[in-house]
């Protein structure tokens, strides 16, 4: 895997690296990519009906309003002011 | 006597009898803790207070003559499950001083049975990892020997059941977290099918093959725990409507007549010789007691460790991303702007392993590689489901070794991710098919370190792999470990 190609995916990742970090990783990702690589040498196709026979997407509660988590125990782990979360700004 | 070596059910009998207290019982596991656990290192947080609160609300109970199966049971539990109030890390430096607002529900029901937890206990970040040395807190040690790994990510479980240092313990399992530390450590640890334990509260690594469950030193030990925790949940959209059983109602039934595959590629090239060996003399064994032994075959296992990567990546990536440093979890203190911050937090705040998963997860799923990466393994998935299909329709249960080698030396493969993951061929299979599994200890190598099996069950038939695990247990004597 090339660098670029890891930058990329940092991109996608919202994830900072080093230069130094991505040329490490970079190695990395292509001894990883190789095993990877082994699921081409079969030939299978995926069938989506057959799958999630077991989840119960349609198990919905009734529509009614219920007790909603206590606003500070929604911040206690957020930097926060005035019942809001705090980011940078994000208007010019 | 030795209170901390005794089986769950023993110290039931002896806390119902009043020969030992509830806060005696925890005062014998905390004096353990504080001996032990500077160099173990099994556990993150330790909870002191909270748990002689909780004992005296056990010995209540209990005085009251309602004892239910875990009451004043002294536990431990794995910290990516949400605890309300008490510090849930994940082992990241993300998460190292979250304290969850809510409990998970595996917790509402330990709680209901009025357990005594006796803190958080270590894994690999994020549970993503097979050593427990990918903690950013507390790389743990193997009980059997210090100088090697406990397995991962559920390390902290298994080591401190296998150390005594707990009575049980929660773990979660995504391609064999629960079961791999357990044969490492010398313990018995239970992976239940997919659903039938609630994920709410459990920190999303891989959603659909994560599930959470006991490690504890035998299987009944284990089927005490599931029964406590097992049943649908409506906060989590895939637990089961299956209804739940009595998961020791089958132990003691004879062995006669049940019908137990060995795929043979389980036994061959990549698998440690004395593994192999006397995880072949557990099935002898088996057949003494009655059971007819089946040969089979399972050709895809050779693509099972790229298709979990894959599938467990690309979800991980995208659970992953809740992670922006705003909300909840570590802040970078650089960032002018709202996307540079959350790149900083994250890039702070994830260790390198995460970070890996992270990308390949990114790329097995972007545009133009989807198809022959996410797709491909998904086709898998069902591939590898259908070839269980097929060896369930001759047979009871499935016997396999639960690792390739024992317990490895600390540094020595854990640098290597790729050496890391191949040696996962023994159990992601059992989540990619969202079955059921248990590794009891088998035997031991020629250092003295334990070899797992593990015995793999049809879907929701937990009961008759703890019956299996329990028959071979009543002839086998673990040995204790050294702690050094």
């Amino acid at each position: 895997m090339d660098l670029e190609m890891v930058s990329y995916l940092s991109k996608l990742g919202k994830l900072y690296f080093t230069d130094d970090e991505l040329k490490k990783t970079a190695e990395e990702m292509t001894s990883i990519i190789e095993i990877m690589d082994t699921v081409k040498e079969i030939d299978v196709t995926y069938n989506a009906l057959a799958d999630n026979k077991n989840v119960y997407l349609n198990d919905l509660r009734e529509d009614a309003s219920e007790p909603s988590m206590a606003t500070e125990k929604i911040l206690q782990n957020a930097q926060s002011s005035d019942n809001c979360f705090v980011v940078p700004k994000v208007v010019e | 006597m030795d209170v901390t070596k005794l089986k769950i059910r023993d110290l039931r009998k002896m806390l119902d009898s009043k020969e030992v207290s509830v806060k005696e019982l925890a005062s014998e596991y905390f004096g353990r803790i504080k001996q032990y656990d500077g160099k173990l290192e099994s556990y993150i947080t330790v909870t002191e207070e909270n748990a002689m609160a909780q004992a005296e609300s056990a010995q209540a109970v209990i005085d009251s003559g309602k004892a239910s199966a875990l009451c004043g049971i002294p536990m431990a539990v794995k910290d990516n499950i949400c605890t309300d109030g008490v510090k849930t890390t994940c082992s990241s430096k993300m998460l190292e001083d979250f304290i969850p607002p809510y409990n998970a529900t595996v917790m509402e029901k330990l709680n209901a049975e009025n357990i005594v937890m006796l803190g958080k206990v270590s894994m690999d970040e994020f549970a993503m990892g097979g050593s427990t040395q990918t903690s950013a807190f507390a790389k743990t040690k193997n009980p059997f020997d210090f100088s090697r790994v406990p397995g991962g990510s559920s390390g902290g479980s298994a080591a401190s059941v296998s150390a005594s240092l707990c009575a049980g313990a929660l773990g979660s399992d995504t391609g064999g977290s629960i079961r791999q530390p357990a044969a490492f450590c010398g313990v018995t640890g239970l992976k239940p099918t997919y659903g039938r334990v609630s994920r709410y509260g459990l920190v999303a690594f891989a959603s659909s093959l994560d599930q959470i469950g006991p490690v504890a030193k035998d299987a009944y030990d284990c089927a005490v725990i599931l029964n406590a925790i097992a049943g649908y949940d409506r906060h989590d959209g895939t637990s089961s409507k299956v209804p739940t059983e009595d998961f020791t109602a089958k132990i003691g039934q004879s062995m006669k007549g049940v019908k137990i595959a060995l795929p043979k590629e389980f036994y061959g090239e990549g698998i440690d010789s004395e593994i192999s060996k006397a995880v072949l003399a557990a099935a002898e064994q088996y057949k003494e007691m009655g059971a007819e032994l089946v040969e089979c075959s399972m050709p895809s296992l050779k693509y099972a460790v790229p298709a979990y990567y894959l599938i467990s990546s690309a979800e991980a990536s995208s659970n992953l991303s809740r992670y922006d440093g705003i909300k909840y979890g570590h802040r970078s203190k650089i960032g002018e702007d709202f996307n540079e911050l959350i790149c900083h937090s994250r890039g702070e705040g994830f260790g390198s392993e995460v970070k890996r998963r992270i990308l390949l997860g990114n790329y097995a799923l972007s545009s133009g590689y989807y198809d022959a990466y996410y797709g491909k393994a998904l086709a898998l998935k069902q591939k590898i489901s259908a070839e269980y299909d097929s060896i369930f329709e001759k047979c009871d249960i499935i016997l396999t070794p639960t690792t390739p080698s024992v317990a490895y030396g600390i540094n020595e493969n854990v640098s290597d991710p790729v050496k890391m993951y191949k040696a996962d061929i023994c159990t992601v299979t059992v989540n990619i098919a969202s079955l059921p599994a248990i590794s009891t200890t088998c035997g031991y190598n020629k250092d003295g370190m334990p070899i797992g099996m593990s015995v793999i069950g049809k879907k929701f038939d937990e009961a008759s792999i703890i019956q299996a695990a329990d028959a071979f247990e009543q002839n086998f004597t673990p040995a204790v470990p050294k702690l050094i």
